[in-house]
């Protein structure tokens, strides 16, 4: 029972982690609002994506993924490239997609 | 050389050429609408879907009257829409279009349906503050030709972002062949976007309106 209680902790602690996640990309190209739509609708589409955050500025797309949920490299490529752009760097970070969005906006 | 010709050479050889903004492939999976007023000389509707973010498919309906004559065409294809090449760079994007197409088109002068062939090009560049374009569109039957050349030439106050509004003042140069108008007819113009959402509109140096609207999604 005990051992069933911990796994039970274990499972909903990594899943707090994992909603805590974001996965951050550079992506060259971004210079119009209007022409960078499709990276949004693109990336809704996966069921792992919670939300997203799209930074001209930064040239910066955020995806949080779904508590428990990971969306691979090669479909984030391939997202982006249907949208029409070129990923040039991935990398996944604790950080919520509102610290994402407001350390974006601090840059601005 | 006329004035439109020495603008387009200039922006060849200083490499900043194309239609920034409006292309005709928007994203994957995405479709685009988009309808224009041309000061009277020119009109035209487009809807266009993207399988591919290489590929748009879709039709459209031109129609042409010819501020010399009154000669009139009204051309309705299909085209398919073709991405050759694409740059996309740190801070700017910069693209080469191609398309053709094949349709029918009714000319005023014989009063009859013919035929017709589509053929264009497009190049851009752009960043977030300035962009050009350049655009040849060519629609030809057995019994007419006519090209369409479109310059532009933009510049915005400020730099937009995914979700605030872009705004950006636009210079068009535009050129017609097949006695539709003579000279360059030039176009100073106001474009808003936001999201999904695009509008345009100004006015001609002889002050005709000039408008267009295009959605995404």
């Amino acid at each position: 029972m005990k051992k069933q209680l911990y796994a039970y902790l274990a499972a909903a602690l990594a899943a707090g982690a994992a909603h805590a996640d974001t996965i951050e990309m550079k992506v060259y190209g971004l210079v119009c609002g209007f022409c960078a739509q499709g990276i949004d609708k693109t990336l809704r589409r996966n069921p792992a994506t919670a939300d997203v955050f799209v930074s001209l500025e930064n040239q910066l797309v955020a995806v949080a993924t779904v508590p428990g949920k990971d969306i691979a490299d090669a479909d984030l490529r391939k997202a982006l490239t249907d949208s029409g752009y070129d990923v040039k760097a991935i990398t996944r970070t604790q950080r919520s997609l509102d610290d994402v969005r407001a350390s974006a906006r601090k840059k601005q | 050389m006329n004035p439109l010709k020495i603008t387009l050479a200039c922006a060849v050889l200083a490499g900043t050429s194309g239609v920034a903004h409006a292309k005709p492939i928007a994203f994957a999976h995405g479709t685009t609408m988009m309808a224009e007023y041309g000061g009277g000389t020119m009109n035209e509707a487009q809807v266009f879907y993207a399988p591919k973010y290489f590929l748009s498919v879709g039709g459209g309906y031109l129609e042409l009257e010819s501020d010399i004559d009154g000669r009139r065409r009204e051309i309705a294809y299909a085209r398919a829409n073709y991405l050759v090449k694409r740059w996309n760079l740190a801070s700017a994007q910069a693209n080469v279009f191609t398309w053709g197409g094949a349709g029918q088109a009714y000319l005023s002068e014989t009063n009859a349906h013919e035929f017709a062939w589509n053929a264009g090009a497009q190049v851009d560049y752009e960043t977030r503050r300035v962009y050009a374009s350049l655009k040849t569109d060519l629609h030809r039957g057995a019994d007419f030709s006519n090209r369409i050349d479109t310059l532009q030439l933009g510049i915005a106050p400020y730099e937009h972002d995914f979700d605030t509004l872009a705004t950006w003042f636009v210079v068009q140069g535009r050129q017609y062949t097949g006695g539709i108008h003579d000279g360059t007819e030039w176009a100073l113009l106001l474009r808003l976007f936001k999201r999904g959402a695009w509008i345009e509109a100004g006015a001609t140096t002889e002050g005709k309106l000039q408008a267009m609207a295009m959605v995404n999604f």
